[in-house]
């Protein structure tokens, strides 16, 4: 078992050495210049003395140096905001979006689960069509509409909420239950497949055989094994919620990791796309490693998978 | 098991909350706005943008400084007026014997001289260095001879290191002999004596502006060395970039010291920024709003929620898809805490003049008389009334008329179709046969101008026009190598001269994206330069901006920018302006209840 | 109990979708014409938002001598009426002829995408399975390297690179680049788990005993893959097909909601949602601006998923996977 983690995560670090290869090779080849910004064309002689500093002349010596940093955790300046570091960046913005990112998928599994249970349970019935066509909602209306739509209504109608920004708790609840909706109806779906799975193997018959209440069943015998599935997402959909908040932190002035994926890449600023995708990446790929432990832990049927 | 899924995930959820709340907060500062786009930074021999412009001169003084009413230059650092020689090519500037840093230092001459000298260094990658180069006697040879060496140093092999070291050491010797070469002198540590290359009338307004501010000697501490020379080993004069933070400590570092009104009390990144009153500034106690926040909202319709919220006292930038609304809501007067203002600023189209080929297409705009048919066949009051209606003044001019105390624009060209028509016949170009499509470029928000032009000139000219629209740094890109037949561009006067706005468009400037050149423009501008009479001054720049915008036509003006910002009644003092320029020292706040409604106070 | 047949309540949701994609598409095939005309051409005298109303309110400069509503058949007419149903927008364009073309773009970059993912995804993923070994371990990896990109991060970067060499190569017509471009990005990342779920299928039928008896007579891998394996893996491509579909929908509304997708005048449901939305505020009330666009992009949305949903119960009810999960 030891190995075999060793091994996983010597395959993720690769994985991520790749991510990062890829990533340069297409920072380096997009057209736009990181140093200029407003409307003032830089003076070329400018221009040369940075590219100079930053060791940007040559890309492979920039391509070194930058992995070099990232080894030891400093992944150098941006050129954006000249005075902070991209350490500076990320340790402001990531605590944030771990945290929405974090409330948002508890929440999703304190929605998604009853309402996947309740949809196997009464399959075909009624509170079945509700979950289902609550599940489809959620995963047919853009974040921006249901943000916006919540804004204007706690916000601008009720004002009950702040508009937007940071630093209280009044600011958490909008943005977190946004942000859960999609994975609500992931994690509900999941939930209900899984539950129809189990529902129909022995030793549920045997259960019920024995006289024990459907309510028990369900409840205390079927819905453990029912989660496996909810489990195995739960890896990349943390990744993906603590990280891809974008369109989230966006509507509501949160100051998340998700707008310097956008603004990075917009531009063009290197230290900081190449730190974000790394963060990212590495985020992707422990979790899936952490999930893939609690899985051989909940059910040590599979453990050899790891 | 569910329970327990539930348990788990409902204190999971109180924990992190939990954690969360313990963080402390601050009080709400006296006086809060809001600053869209962040700070980009807040060095000010590297800042570009208004909003950068607005924080530096709240917390830094420079030796004069603008009038927020007139904008023209006021006492500052300095005593007001300075000694100016009868030639006009000295200055001498007298420091006020109470000028205080933020930690009881009194501000010297050579606090400038250091705040100037790395605006001319290559090091610090400033947009501005031809404001010393163009003015200041010296500066243009010791910025060459600097280029020229930190070029040597860069592309020295790296297999000479002896070389290499050599040339570094000696040059680093050098550094500070070749700079005393430069026009400017600490007669003593209040005296400064600036020495310039020609008489400049508007100089008194560039001491003002944030590229000639102060800077605090601690920032020596933060110098980069390379083997205890006073440059690193591209000869560059670089000091650590984090030297703007107030809690920045490395080498004893004291943190950002200012020799404003304010001083940066806090600043957390994408959130906020706080202003505190400097205790030891001049005229401290007569400052009525002793904290200020400026708050990041990269949503600007939620910073105008968050005004109308009573959130916040101040927005500086209302530029929404509902702008116009805004607008409008001001200029009717249903909201006097709307204030909408011409800035002095012009939005334009640049024609590449010099690429014969563009994209493999023919360009015609090489021709003198096509770019003059276009000018013709634009109806800006159409664009203006009809398309943005946000009240910008239609522009005939490069230059805003009135914008410039003594300085009348030209009146430029007015839509006339038929002789549009003509030219463009006599070009060659009847009824817009042989001209391929016309290719177009701008940036994505000036989607609703750039669709009414290509519909004006397809209608009155018979072309053909492709939009082109490009994010931000591919079309600055495109722009700056002359890839595009039109494209959009906009320019915001930094001091308050025609030059401002009408050196651009010169041979060789870097700003130059129509690639125009004409030895008439450049001599008329030349001979400006030199005039002392400022009515002949204003007559030679007059008569070469008429070259510009009524016989040659490289650019296209459109409109002058209108803005509409928001100010809470409650807040007395703030004066809207046309370059934005908000002294927050003046301001008083009345007292308000918690939904920010007036109370008097 | 669960029972094994599919519930009569779903077929009837499914069969209602079917009829609005039907009907939407219909609709903005049948007003193209109408519509081009209307949708990217702003009316410079009159650029008015105008709220809905049941008769045209925009002076109808666009129309010919000879084509205002008396000369048009009954059909034609109806059309003509239309103009003003959904109101307009701030340059005077009527949202009803926005809106019909915006949906064919939408459809069009689903489309595109979800056929982005069939052709690179069955590739990539059976030759993987087929190959096996060294190469499918290394195949496998690609995709993992890929899944572990930002997504967003990965469509701008494509996007901006692909503009100018794209541009050139399509001879200089920019409107049509940037929308390829944004289908190459959208389709570029779409496949990534098509690749997975076929490869994974692949695995298990190579292992069946009629392919087996196949290779023992001695049949290629592309004739086997063809002949046997293509039949059997129908069912899963078109299951995630039609479920990449509102994936790449919502996805390019993202994009145009932060400012990166399609560019005007080009209308597509993302953009013009996007555009409503940003266009809220506490002063005039657009309403129209936001409801209808937003109603019609839920509804395309929520019609395509329910297709899904429904193909993949039909195809297999105990599937452990979810949309693109």
């Amino acid at each position: 078992m030891i190995a075999g983690i060793i091994r996983r995560i010597i395959a993720g670090i690769i994985t991520v050495a790749c991510v990062y290869t890829l990533t340069f090779v297409m920072v380096v080849s997009i057209p736009g210049n990181p140093f200029q910004s407003g409307t003032r064309n830089m003076p070329p002689e400018a221009e040369q003395a940075l590219r100079a500093r930053y060791n940007m002349d040559n890309n492979w010596v920039y391509f070194g140096e930058f992995l070099a940093g990232a080894a030891r955790l400093d992944f150098g300046p941006t050129f954006t905001y000249s005075e902070w570091t991209c350490n500076q960046i990320i340790a402001s913005a990531l605590p944030v979006s771990v945290l929405i990112g974090f409330l948002a998928i508890l929440v999703a599994l304190m929605i998604g689960v009853p309402l996947g249970v309740f949809g196997a349970v009464r399959r075909g019935g009624w509170l079945d069509a509700a979950s289902l066509a609550l599940v489809l909602l959620g995963i047919s209306l853009p974040t921006f509409v249901t943000g916006t739509a919540l804004l204007t209504i706690f916000a601008v109608f009720l004002r009950i909420l702040p508009v937007g920004g940071w630093g209280t708790l009044a600011h958490l609840p909008l943005p977190v239950l946004t942000l859960s909706l999609p994975f609500v109806a992931y994690i509900a779906r999941l939930t209900r497949v899984g539950m129809l799975d189990v529902l129909g193997s022995d030793f549920i018959r045997t259960a019920l055989a024995k006289g024990l209440s459907p309510r028990t069943v369900v409840w205390k015998h079927a819905l453990k094994p029912a989660l496996l599935p909810v489990l195995s997402y739960l890896g990349p959909a943390m990744a993906q919620a603590m990280t891809g908040s974008f369109v989230v932190e966006k509507v509501f002035g949160v100051p998340g990791i998700g707008q310097h994926f956008v603004n990075a890449a917009l531009n063009r600023d290197p230290g900081l796309i190449l730190s974000t995708v790394l963060v990212f990446a590495a985020m992707l790929v422990a979790f899936n490693l952490l999930i893939d432990l609690v899985y051989a832990w909940v059910d040590p049927r599979i453990s050899g998978a790891v | 098991m569910f329970r327990r899924l539930l348990l788990v995930c409902t204190s999971l959820i109180l924990a992190s909350v939990s954690l969360f709340a313990l963080t402390a907060k601050e009080p709400r500062a006296d006086f809060t706005y809001v600053n869209p786009s962040g700070i980009h930074t807040l060095d000010p021999a590297r800042m570009s943008w208004t909003q950068d412009f607005r924080v530096a001169l709240n917390i830094w003084e420079g030796l004069t400084t603008w009038d927020p009413k007139t904008l023209s230059p006021i006492v500052g650092a300095a005593v007001f007026p300075p000694d100016i020689s009868s030639d006009q090519l000295v200055y001498t500037f007298t420091i006020h014997e109470n000028a205080r840093w933020s930690n009881g230092d009194p501000v010297t001459a050579r606090d400038f001289i250091r705040g100037w000298r790395r605006g001319m260094e290559p090091g610090t990658a400033t947009d501005y260095t031809f404001l010393f180069t163009d003015h200041i006697a010296g500066a243009a040879e010791y910025v060459h001879w600097r280029n020229e060496t930190v070029a040597i140093l860069t592309a020295t092999p790296v297999d000479r290191p002896t070389f290499h070291e050599s040339v570094l050491t000696s040059h680093g010797g050098d550094l500070d002999d070749r700079f005393d070469e430069v026009g400017v002198k600490a007669l003593d540590v209040r005296t400064l004596e600036v020495r310039l290359k020609r008489p400049c009338p508007y100089f008194l307004d560039l001491t003002a502006f944030p590229t000639f501010l102060p800077c605090h000697e601690s920032i020596e501490l933060l110098r980069e060395r390379h083997h205890g020379l006073p440059i690193t080993a591209q000869g560059l004069v670089v000091y650590d970039p984090q030297w703007t933070k107030p809690d920045y400590h490395r080498n004893d570092y004291p943190g950002l010291l200012t020799n404003g009104p304010f001083m940066l009390a806090d600043w957390t990144f994408k959130r906020r920024a706080r202003l505190r009153v400097n205790p030891y500034f001049r005229a401290a106690d007569q400052i009525m709003c002793r904290t200020i926040d400026m708050l990041e909202y990269d949503n600007i319709s939620a910073s105008i929620m968050a005004y109308e919220a009573g959130d916040v006292d101040f927005l500086t930038d209302m530029s929404v898809p509902y702008d116009h609304e805004l607008a409008r809501l001001s200029l009717s007067g249903e909201r006097p805490d709307f204030h909408s203002c011409v800035l002095s600023a012009t939005y334009f189209l640049s024609f590449n003049c010099v690429s014969p080929e563009v994209g493999g297409r023919l360009n015609p705009f090489i021709d003198r008389r096509v770019r003059k048919a276009f000018t013709l066949a634009v109806d800006r009051e159409r664009i203006v009334e009809n398309v943005l209606k946000r009240g910008d003044a239609v522009a005939h001019s490069f230059v805003p008329p009135g914008a410039i105390p003594g300085y009348v624009p030209p009146g430029g060209l007015r839509r006339d179709v038929n002789e549009a028509r003509r030219l463009l016949a006599e070009a060659g170009y009847a009824q817009g046969a042989g001209l391929g499509p016309i290719e177009l470029l701008y940036v994505p928000s000036d989607e609703r101008i750039c669709q009414a032009l290509a519909r004006m000139w397809e209608e009155a000219l018979g072309v053909r026009v492709e939009l082109r629209s490009q994010e931000s740094k591919t079309f600055a890109e495109e722009k700056a190598h002359q890839r595009f037949m039109i494209a959009r561009g906009n320019w915001y006067a930094d001091y308050n001269d025609p030059t401002t706005f009408l050196d651009c468009l010169g041979i060789g400037n870097g700003n130059n994206d129509s690639g125009y050149s004409n030895p008439k423009y450049d001599e008329l501008l030349a001979a400006a330069s030199v005039a002392t009479d400022p009515s002949i001054r204003s007559e030679l720049l007059r008569k070469a901006e008429s070259i510009l915008v009524e016989e040659d036509c490289p650019i296209l003006p459109i409109l002058h920018y209108s803005t509409t910002v928001a100010i809470k009644p409650y807040v007395k003092g703030l004066h809207t302006n046309a370059r934005l320029w908000f002294p927050f020292r003046y301001v008083t706040v009345g007292r308000r209840d918690q939904r920010g409604s007036v109370l008097e106070r | 109990m669960p029972s094994t047949k599919p519930s009569t309540k779903a077929w009837h949701i499914t069969t209602a979708s079917v009829i609005v994609l039907a009907g939407l598409l219909a609709a903005s095939v049948g007003t193209l014409p109408l519509s081009h005309r209307w949708y990217n051409v702003q009316e410079l005298g009159a650029a008015v938002r105008h709220p809905p109303s049941l008769r045209p309110v925009v002076p109808s400069e666009r129309f010919a001598i000879g084509e205002g509503p008396r000369g048009l058949k009954p059909a034609a007419r109806v059309a003509y009426h239309a103009v003003s149903w959904f109101g307009h927008d701030d340059l005077g364009r009527s949202l009803f002829y926005r809106l019909l073309p915006g949906f064919l773009v939408s459809m069009a970059i689903g489309l595109a995408a979800a056929a982005m993912a069939v052709a690179i995804g069955v590739t990539w993923g059976a030759a993987a399975a087929l190959a096996g070994g060294r190469v499918d371990f290394i195949m496998m990896r690609v995709v993992d390297v890929l899944y572990g990109l930002p997504y967003i991060l990965m469509v701008i970067l494509l996007k901006v690179g692909l503009t100018r060499p794209l541009t050139i190569l399509l001879g200089g017509h920019s409107r049509g680049t940037d929308l390829v471009i944004l289908l190459l990005a959208i389709g570029g990342v779409s496949w990534l788990t098509m690749a997975r779920v076929i490869r994974g299928q692949v695995l298990s039928l190579r292992s069946q005993p009629f392919v087996e008896a196949a290779r023992a007579c001695g049949a290629g891998a592309f004739h086997i893959f063809r002949r046997h394996l293509l039949p059997n893996l129908v069912g899963p491509i078109a299951v995630y097909a039609t479920l990449v579909i509102p994936q790449a929908m919502l996805q390019e509304s993202f994009l145009s909601y932060l400012g990166i997708g399609i560019q005007q005048p080009t209308p597509s449901l993302g953009r013009l949602a996007a555009d409503g939305v940003q266009a809220v505020n506490t002063f005039v009330g657009y309403w129209w601006l936001i409801v209808f666009p937003c109603a019609v992009l839920v509804l395309t949305l929520l019609a395509l998923n329910y297709i899904g949903d429904a193909l993949r119960d039909a195809y297999d009810p105990k599937s452990k996977t979810v949309g693109l999960v």
